[in-house]
């Protein structure tokens, strides 16, 4: 706009429009030369933690802690090690993180879906009720959460020992039922919900199609972008979540990988470029994740945030 | 609830055919049937919590035996134990990073929000730390911090000699973990940033910028005030995690050196999990979340309520 009013009046002006042009030029590139360098420095800051692990995890030599651009020498032996020396073997740390991704994501995002249709789309009494009831719980802080919610699971008897298979199951329920109801998730798939257009229900449901039939066939088709941005923020968020785990599973042999982690630390004391390998490897999943569903993935967060 | 707005779209939607079939009594059942399962779920592990985890500040629980009413001997014990005040001084001293991270994300935003080519390539790449769990990032920069480190390399380089790791220095602890805590947020309050700014449009920007105002001016006058419903969710939502804070610490420095980063939560997990008095730590998270309403309010306060409008 204010090249447009400059060159409304080119013969008014004292320096020539060329003049003029060729300033606004050197100023833009100086600006954007300087946005770039800062662009990247805090690129450097954010990034080289990550790719600083990344290269002492390829290394076997030297001195561990140096700050370092390249690593002396490529070797997949501490990734080896990673499998190989602990007392819990690494692969079931990652089929745990596996089965209880699969199953929270699951249960989270089908649990929200089936409750945020009637939220939406259906007229009973209490729904406002149950709808500012559910907000104000959003609202309440829950420093409790942690101890209560352990006391619930030691009195479901989710903890009990019995036999090996039951005790899995029941310990990954354990792991995974806290989060499951997600109001962030209910929100969410109801914003989605409201867009649909209601003739299409009315429609379906003059030609005899029971609720459920509705839900999976119309609701969640057209919910799809929605369902699928929650889907990943709920994997990232199961995958990465430790504390929980490790405050109450007894059976380390069950951990997901992140609480693993943690474990091999303690244990690994004497090869830090091993834990370094498996931290790469708890890494890299949500990164390819994260890389494939970066643009969900902010619609998500910028969804949550709208409410 | 009856709002006069909820009763207003109601009718609205009857005219238009009605939201949802007719209220029957089968069809309620059918509604209540969909969100029973979220229901027990939420109701199990959210509403419970708050009101047990109430009652329990007012015992003493061990798991083994049922609760015993104390009264407020637990405040009693908490406020003549020196070490829930030392924890909750080193919460308190944690907001000092809600006004750095919001001003860095803030300054980020407005970098990332330029029209630059490939700058989608680095809002992605900022956001990495965020979505990397706090397990990883914790030991990541536990090693970054070692002695001879890469952080003891830039220290150097800038002329500042760090002995040993600066986890380990009681003086510097709480400070090393809080860089954590901006290193990874800074990517998360930017993306909300973001999208406040693309709210403002540039359109009041550039005709400021036609009736002579500087960048400062335009910064001050037109972006800082459209932005106040984004800053007060945002500030809101780091001074609450930042009273909080927990996953950091317990990564990197489970509360040491010499209690130096021992944070009030830290005293209800220890307290909790560690010496399994309950009813004690309940109390102790009462507490937090009683001041984290506080903070609240005053997040609410200083921003106005974030309306666009002063």
């Amino acid at each position: 706009m204010l090249k447009e009013a400059v060159s409304r009046q080119p013969s008014v002006v004292s320096p020539t429009l060329s003049q003029i042009k060729a300033r606004k030029r050197r100023k833009d590139l100086l600006w954007n030369t300087l946005s770039y360098t800062v662009l990247v420095v805090i690129g450097l800051i954010l990034l080289y933690p990550f790719y600083w692990t990344l290269i002492t995890s390829l290394e076997t030599t030297g001195s561990i802690y140096e700050a370092k651009l390249l690593p002396k020498g490529v070797s997949l032996r501490n990734y080896v090690e990673v499998f190989q020396g602990t007392t819990v073997p690494f692969w079931r740390l990652i089929v745990n993180s596996l089965i209880i991704c699969t199953l929270g994501v699951t249960l989270t995002v089908t649990l929200a879906s089936l409750a945020a249709y009637p939220l939406a789309k259906m007229r009973f009494p209490g729904r406002d009720l149950i709808f500012y009831a559910i907000l104000v719980l959003m609202v309440l802080p829950n420093e409790a959460g942690l101890i209560v919610n352990y006391i619930t699971t030691i009195k479901l008897g989710l903890l009990q020992q019995t036999n090996p298979v039951l005790d899995a199951a029941r310990q990954y329920a354990a792991v995974v039922l806290p989060g499951v109801a997600s109001i962030v998730g209910l929100f969410l798939l109801r914003q989605a919900y409201l867009g649909v257009p209601i003739e299409l229900i009315e429609a379906a449901r003059i030609d005899g199609a029971k609720e459920l039939t509705i839900w999976r066939r119309i609701m969640l088709p057209l919910a799809l972008p929605t369902i699928v941005a929650f889907s990943i923020l709920e994997f990232v968020a199961y995958w990465n979540s430790f504390l929980w785990a490790r405050i109450m599973l007894p059976d380390k042999n069950l951990m997901p990988l992140s609480a693993g982690l943690l474990e091999l630390s303690g244990t690994f004391s004497t090869n830090s470029r091993a834990v370094m390998a498996g931290a790469v490897i708890t890494v890299l999943p949500i990164l390819v994740i994260f890389a494939f569903g970066q643009r969900y993935f902010m619609k998500g967060i910028e969804g949550a945030v709208k409410g | 609830m009856t709002t006069t707005k909820g009763r207003e779209s109601r009718r609205a939607q009857h005219v238009r055919g009605a939201q949802g079939a007719r209220v029957t009594v089968r069809n309620t059942l059918v509604a209540y049937a969909f969100m029973l399962p979220f229901l027990i779920l939420l109701v199990l592990y959210h509403t419970w919590p708050v009101f047990f985890g109430t009652y329990l500040a007012f015992t003493r629980y061990n798991i083994i035996s049922p609760p015993e009413w104390v009264g407020l001997a637990n405040f009693r014990t908490l406020a003549a134990d020196s070490q829930f005040w030392a924890g909750l001084t080193n919460s308190l001293k944690y907001i000092l990073v809600v006004p750095v991270i919001q001003l860095l994300s803030i300054a980020v935003a407005m970098l990332v929000n330029r029209p630059l080519r490939g700058i989608g390539l680095f809002r992605t790449a900022y956001y990495v730390p965020v979505v990397t769990s706090f397990a990883v990032v914790g030991l990541i920069w536990t090693w970054m911090y070692q002695q001879d480190g890469p952080v003891s390399a830039v220290l150097r380089f800038l002329g500042l000699e760090a002995r040993g790791s600066l986890l380990n220095n009681p003086a510097t602890a709480l400070y090393a973990v809080m860089f954590v805590t901006l290193w990874k947020g800074i990517g998360y309050y930017m993306v909300l940033y973001l999208a406040g700014l693309q709210a403002i449009g540039r359109e009041l920007e550039e005709a400021a910028v036609i009736d002579g105002a500087t960048r400062w001016q335009v910064f001050v006058n037109v972006t800082l005030p459209g932005l106040r419903p984004t800053i007060l969710v945002c500030s809101l939502l780091s001074t609450i995690s930042a009273i909080k804070v927990f996953e950091e610490i317990y990564v990197m420095t489970q509360g040491g050196p010499a209690g130096s980063t021992y944070t009030a939560l830290f005293f209800t997990y220890s307290r909790a999990f560690v010496d399994f008095q309950y009813g004690l730590a309940a109390a102790a998270g009462l507490i937090i979340a009683v001041i984290s309403i506080l903070f609240g309010f005053l997040n609410f306060k200083l921003t106005r309520g974030g309306k666009v409008d002063a």
